[in-house]
């Protein structure tokens, strides 16, 4: 039985999940969940997922939600030999990877979810920015890039020497405020315009960057 | 072996959430304090350790951690014994969406009314009403997610208590005492598991 997400084809999450379904060749069906129509409100979904928010899998019978869990399940149980994540042996290099994740969900998620949503989801639905509200948050995650440029330039990943879910989990926002918002937070730091290149080029970003 | 060191303040809900679980899993530890007040944590040799100049970090041994849920993992990890995170890929997997759900859910709202409530009068600063006002009209109706969770388990990520349950330590209660908001207590279910969380032997022994 394939796996399956419910969710929204363009949501940031829905498509942070089909990123590793690629990325471990993992096939989904995607079974869809209607944002703009409240499909993720309705009783039958809350069932699925008690906060109505998107995405939900079924992994044939086995049901969970929250997009970086379910990235961790893929490559726990798809995975064999990546190196997403690494050895849960290796107490180190596990640690570094949960420091890189923390870093990501704690510093860079909400400033730039919040960012995407003033500077491209607002003014797609007719709404004014908030332009006060848009410079806190670009001081805010400058500032966090600031330091990412820094650690970027001792190491080729956030986790360390190797590419894993730390650094994918950025993608959705980095290429909506990149390529959508324009903005050159990535394109003025030349450490994390090398790492941005190079997790955005690979193959299984590109199949999902617009679409999951 | 040099005993574990935990560069913090014991004031500081995180360095809390770092020191309940090292008392869960009783592991040895120096808390040493860092002076905010004085920008301690602003200087060039704490940015080497904590780049983004907060606080806490440890140093255990020589190896340098922050995030205080990766500092959390970390000791779960070496200390396995303390069964604070399970194994299993599918207890690993609910495991893990339970410590994502207190981050994004949880967390995202308590962080911001705590600063308002606690940390703001300490600094002399003007508290925001309605910023508390609006995080916990927001917390309120995550917490019916919760509600839901907990009718049919025990603990957040099953029926074992895990990190992710004791994550949520140090913010909640604030919200009683300093938001004097019942919002812990409002939800049967949420009510039930708070008070549990409330009576561990780790949460009750820390003094800081």
């Amino acid at each position: 039985m394939p796996f399956k997400i419910y969710g929204f084809p363009p949501s940031t999450c829905t498509r942070r999940v089909a990123l590793v379904c690629k990325e471990l060749n993992v096939p989904y069906e995607l079974i869809p969940v209607s944002i703009p129509k409240g499909e993720h409100k309705a009783p039958e979904y809350l069932k699925r997922q008690p906060f109505g928010v998107v995405p939900a899998i079924d992994d044939d019978g086995f049901t969970m939600f929250e997009s970086r869990p379910v990235a961790r399940y893929l490559v726990a149980k798809y995975g064999k030999g990546s190196t997403l994540v690494p050895d849960p042996k290796d107490i180190i290099a596990t640690a570094k990877f949960e420091q890189a994740v923390s870093v990501e969900n704690n510093h860079f998620d909400e400033p730039a979810g919040e960012l995407f949503l003033q500077l491209v989801i607002k003014p797609m639905r007719g709404l004014p920015k908030d332009e006060e509200r848009v410079k806190t948050l670009l001081a805010t995650l400058n500032s966090k890039l600031d330091v990412y440029e820094m650690v970027l330039a001792k190491q080729p990943y956030l986790g360390g020497d190797i590419l894993t879910l730390a650094d994918l989990f950025h993608l959705p926002w980095l290429y909506g405020l990149t390529e959508k918002a324009k903005l050159d937070l990535v394109t003025s730091r030349p450490n994390v315009a090398r790492w941005y290149q190079e997790i955005s080029s690979r193959p299984a970003w590109q199949a999902v960057k617009d679409g999951a | 072996m040099t005993i574990l060191k935990l560069y913090g303040d014991p004031i500081a809900t995180c360095t809390r959430r770092v020191a309940t679980v090292l008392y869960e899993a009783k592991v040895p530890f120096e808390l040493i304090f860092v002076d905010r007040v004085n920008n301690a944590h602003k200087t060039p040799e704490y940015l080497e350790k904590q780049p983004f100049g907060q606080i806490p970090y440890i140093d255990d041994d020589g190896f340098i951690l922050f995030e205080t849920r990766a500092i959390c993992r970390y000791i779960a990890a070496k200390y396995p014994e303390c069964k604070l995170i399970p194994t299993d890929l599918k207890k690993n997997a609910l495991f893990e969406q339970a410590a994502s759900i207190e981050l994004n859910d949880f967390d995202f709202f308590a962080a911001p009314t705590v600063y308002e409530v606690r940390s703001k009068p300490r600094r002399g600063l003007q508290t925001d009403q309605a910023v508390i006002d609006a995080n916990l009209a927001a917390l309120d109706k995550k917490l019916d997610g919760y509600n839901a969770m907990l009718g049919k388990q025990k603990y957040l990520a099953g029926d074992e208590i895990t990190l992710a349950d004791l994550f949520h330590l140090p913010h909640a209660p604030i919200l009683e005492v300093h938001a004097k908001s019942d919002i812990m207590v409002r939800k049967p279910n949420v009510a039930r598991w708070y008070k549990d969380l409330l009576t561990r032997p780790s949460w009750l022994a820390y003094e800081g």
